[in-house]
């Protein structure tokens, strides 16, 4: 027996796993969950200063009311919107065998390569009718919140997509076969059998939508800003993360701002975390009109052209609404004004932001695996029933307000944010481990348990069993996981603003560009983050597939 | 290999029992069938002796040793799981090897391990496939050469022929046996199908709801059996409830509500007491209206292939059932009224169940 086994056999005991899995939990508890809703404690501490400045200032409280109100509207406007022009799409990827089937499966992720910076520059100047628009942009929309919604469309829509198409395979074709031999047209059969079949598929994917929408801060704030070719101030239109963003800039020279600040944090915070329980248990309870069948309209529509005009109109709204708009920005390559510019800056956020990502990436998985497995193995306990909910807080959490709650967190431990990086490596961690967990726990759980405890007896400790049999099992939902946080971490902008107000990573960098003006540097500097993005995913996927014996 | 022993094991979930209290002993080198109706705790008792399921109470030994709660990985005892639990992402090579390959076996001797085993599988030729490539049959003799290849010292095989089609599952039942024998295996098998258990088994423990209510040779649980359920659940059983009338070495008698008096091996119960006498459906005989003193109508009558079973019904009994050979087939007619007989020595009579008859048969 060598040192080596003296210490696997260490690691393997149970005194071990336990301390490991107590570990784990209480990293989750302490570095994701209560830096994100540590404002809610300003409810307490400073309620007195958020009365007499916001509660008590009319004119506050309409501009906060309002931009959280226009916030929601416009999550369940994305939602509905994803979910009718995605359903068909992963009908298609689920269930349909055609030619370049893994062409539009590279495609319908695309969006997620684009940092959330560039894909709002570039939905804004295809979509916004700007003074000086762009050559082949529609610039049609003029009111800012249609703007919003087309943009929160193009970056939400592939969450649906996928979530319904995991679901969708996942559920056996043979119950609609049963249906229809029973006399059921297909429209029928899908409705009554299918759909009712994957609720849970929806929830996941409206929650990630909802929440996607409610929270995205920088990809909006720069498309506000090219609608209004300026910096944002208050009086225009805002929603809750923006006026988050708005307020924080200001609140570096202005402290009086701060009680406004944490009230429509704290505001947010609550109300997503109710919305989460909300749709939870709507979604799961609420009978759809189900049972109802209308025979001669439904068969009708079952057949000839109505199918092809789903699909085609499917795979025209993923172009026109989703990808033309993500990649607009490259016709910038060609119609713009070229201008000379200094690299290195750009250069130098571009590496800070890839060693980021890097480092947050590699936390998730370390991190947020074993937290993962502690949840899909412990479905019946309570304590990993309420971890499972826990883990979507950072998701619903607007990164704006999450990224100050953050701040406010870790000024306790170090006031004058001397080490920058750690602080918005932090952040980080906090909105992308969700992503880790929630991929891991979802595959794991669609293991059969006997795999491992096969394994177990076939003389496997427990991590040899974990790294021989289920490591390649959930390798690709693994690396689905790594790859969203990664690039989460890559766009983000308002979280890592709200950390750190001089922070320097490339979208920081782009915003600001976009704030001066300066848009073919800034179109250059998106162009650049989509490709090296877009090369990291290629890679990843590379990888995965692999694995799909 | 070793003998294994549970005592009192008791393992509650939160809202069922599924060990209460259990004990059995597993000699070495016996096949044991656990045979018992779905949801009886076989799968528990299985998972409790391999170290997957910590038990609430009570003790496993292997060979006098306790190893309640000692991990998986070190008891040596393999699971055989329902679905076989090949892993997916591995050839058959790479299965079988896979306990070898922790324990660090030479690469040479898991080369020849890998060629006798597959020889004696018969897979050689598809070392390289992956297992869903496989036939159902195949991935069970690819999911017993994996268990085999850590030369486990006790084989747990959780209705290891479930899966496979009827005709296939009669086969394997042979060869399964005979390998556990060449090899000096410690087998606790479990499985709902009685006849699965009778043919293989050296011995069966026969458990219902978490508790052990027989174990005994093929031949001893199936002739000799303890309650009314057992009598029922190996090998189908007629019964007729009354009262004990009669009791001596010769044999007893038992009658009913209305008077009608049937005859049975010599018994324990006592005279006046309440009773119940079961039959097995194959030692029950079809007879001519008078030559017995319980009779009925044919109810129905299905061809079974050698053998037609017809189904009888005994006013104030309910249904008798039996077996009747071929050759009878044109003699009786649905709804004709037939006697209905059997040897006395097949006859068991066992005290009335505490909570009724209906109660102690039922399977769930």
């Amino acid at each position: 027996m060598g040192s080596g086994d003296g210490l696997l056999e260490f690691v393997s005991g149970k005194g071990f796993r336990k301390g490991w899995t107590t570990f784990n939990i209480a990293f989750f508890l302490f570095f994701i969950i209560l830096p994100t809703v540590f404002i809610l404690t300003y409810a307490v501490t400073d309620w007195s200063e958020i009365r007499d400045h916001v509660l008590n200032d009319p004119a506050t409280m309409d501009l906060i009311i309002g931009a959280v109100v226009v916030s929601f509207e416009i999550a369940a406007i994305v939602t509905v919107i994803d979910f009718m022009a995605g359903l068909p799409l992963a009908w298609m990827m689920a269930r349909k065998e055609f030619r370049g089937k893994q062409f539009l499966d590279t495609l319908i992720d695309m969006p997620l390569a684009v940092p959330t910076a560039a894909l709002g520059f570039s939905a804004a100047i295809f979509w916004a009718a700007t003074p000086n628009p762009p050559p082949f942009s529609l610039a049609v929309i003029s009111s800012p919140m249609v703007l919003v919604i087309l943009l929160h469309v193009v970056f939400s829509y592939p969450y649906m997509v996928r979530s319904l198409t995991a679901i969708l395979g996942g559920i056996d074709e043979t119950y609609e076969t049963a249906g229809r031999t029973l006399g059921a047209s297909r429209l029928t059969a899908v409705r009554t059998i299918t759909l009712p079949l994957f609720r849970a598929g929806l929830v996941t994917g409206a929650i990630l939508c909802f929440a996607r929408s409610l929270s995205e801060t920088g990809g909006t704030i720069i498309a506000l800003a090219t609608l209004y070719g300026r910096r944002m101030v208050e009086g225009d239109f805002h929603t809750g993360p923006t006026l988050i963003g708005l307020w924080k800039d200001a609140s570096v020279s202005d402290a009086s701002l701060l009680p406004a600040l944490s009230f429509v944090s704290i505001l947010l915070i609550l109300l997503a975390l109710v919305l989460l329980l909300v749709l939870k248990l709507v979604i799961m309870r609420v009978r759809l009109p189900m049972r109802k069948v209308w025979p001669t309209p439904e068969k009708l529509l079952s057949r000839g052209l109505f199918p092809k005009l789903k699909d085609s109109s499917a795979l025209l709204f993923l172009f026109l609404m989703v990808l033309v708009p993500s990649f607009f920005i490259f016709t910038y390559v060609l119609t713009g004004t070229p201008s000379q510019a200094d690299w290195g800056p750009f250069a130098d956020a571009l590496v800070t932001s890839f060693v980021i990502a890097s480092v947050v990436t590699l936390i998730d998985l370390v991190m947020g695996i074993p937290l993962a497995l502690y949840i899909a193995k412990n479905r019946s306990g309570k304590l990993a029933q309420l971890l499972d909910v826990l883990v979507n807080v950072p998701l619903i959490v607007p990164t704006a307000a999450l990224g100050f709650s953050l701040g406010l967190f870790w000024s306790n431990f170090d006031p004058n944010a001397s080490v920058p990086m750690v602080l918005i490596i932090l952040a980080h961690i906090a909105f992308t481990y969700p992503l880790v967990v929630r991929n891991v726990v979802g595959a794991v759980e669609g293991i059969d348990p006997a795999f491992e405890e096969t394994a177990r007896t076939l003389g496997a400790t427990p991590l040899q069993s974990f790294r021989r049999v289920l490591f390649p099992m959930i390798k690709s939902s693994i690396l689905a996981g790594a790859i969203m946080a990664f690039t989460r971490s890559l766009g983000e902008t308002g979280a890592t603003l709200a950390v750190v107000a001089s922070a320097n990573t490339a979208p920081v960098y782009i915003v600001n560009l976009v704030n001066q003006q300066s848009y073919y540097l800034a179109a250059m500097a998106c162009i650049v983050l989509i490709i090296i993005s877009y090369m990291f995913m290629l890679l990843l996927r590379r990888f995965t597939r692999e694995e799909v014996v | 290999m070793p003998s294994v022993t549970l005592r009192g094991i008791v393992k509650r979930y939160s809202d069922v029992t599924a060990a209460d209290g259990f004990e059995l002993t597993v000699n070495d080198r016996e096949y044991l069938c656990l045979l018992g109706p779905t949801g009886a705790g076989k799968t528990t008792a299985l998972r409790v002796i391999a170290g997957l399921t910590v038990p609430d109470e009570g003790t496993v030994l292997f060979d006098g040793k306790d190893v309640t709660s000692l991990e998986p990985e070190k008891r040596n005892a393999v699971l055989l799981s329902q679905t076989y639990s090949l892993f997916p992402t591995m050839t058959v090579a790479d299965n079988v090897l896979f306990g070898p390959d922790i324990r660090k076996v030479s690469e040479g001797d898991k080369e020849q391990m890998l060629v006798s085993l597959l020889d004696l599988v018969r897979l050689t030729s598809r070392a390289e496939s992956y297992p869903r490539e496989l036939s159902g049959g195949m991935q069970q003799r690819c999911a017993l050469a994996r268990a085999i290849a850590t030369s486990p010292d006790v084989l747990l095989l959780d209705e290891p022929l479930r899966a496979l089609d009827a005709r296939l599952r009669i086969d394997l039942r042979r060869e399964l046996k005979s390998l556990a024998r060449t090899l000096g295996l410690t087998v606790v098998h479990v499985t709902h199908d009685q006849d699965e258990a009778l043919m293989m088994a050296d011995r069966i423990a026969v458990m219902r709801a978490g508790r052990i209510v027989q174990v005994g040779t093929p031949e001893e649980v199936f002739n000799e059996p303890a309650s009314p359920f057992v009598a029922n659940f190996v090998g189908q059983s007629n019964f007729f409830t009354g009262t004990v009338v009669c009791s001596g070495p010769d044999g007893a008698m038992v009658e009913d509500h209305l008077g009608r008096r049937v005859k049975a091996r010599p018994t324990d119960v006592p005279e006046g007491q309440k009773a119940v006498l079961a039959i097995k459906v194959g030692h029950t005989h079809i007879l001519k209206r008078e030559a017995a003193s319980l009779h009925g109508r044919i109810e129905r009558m299905l061809f079974e292939g050698r053998v037609v079973h017809v189904d009888v019904d005994v006013e104030g009994v309910g249904r008798f059932s039996s077996k009747v050979p071929l050759s009878y087939h044109g003699r009786y007619r649905v709804g004709d009224e037939v006697g209905i007989g059997w040897n006395r020595n097949k006859a068991k009579i066992f005290p009335y169940p505490e909570g009724g008859l209906q109660n102690e048969l039922r399977v769930d």
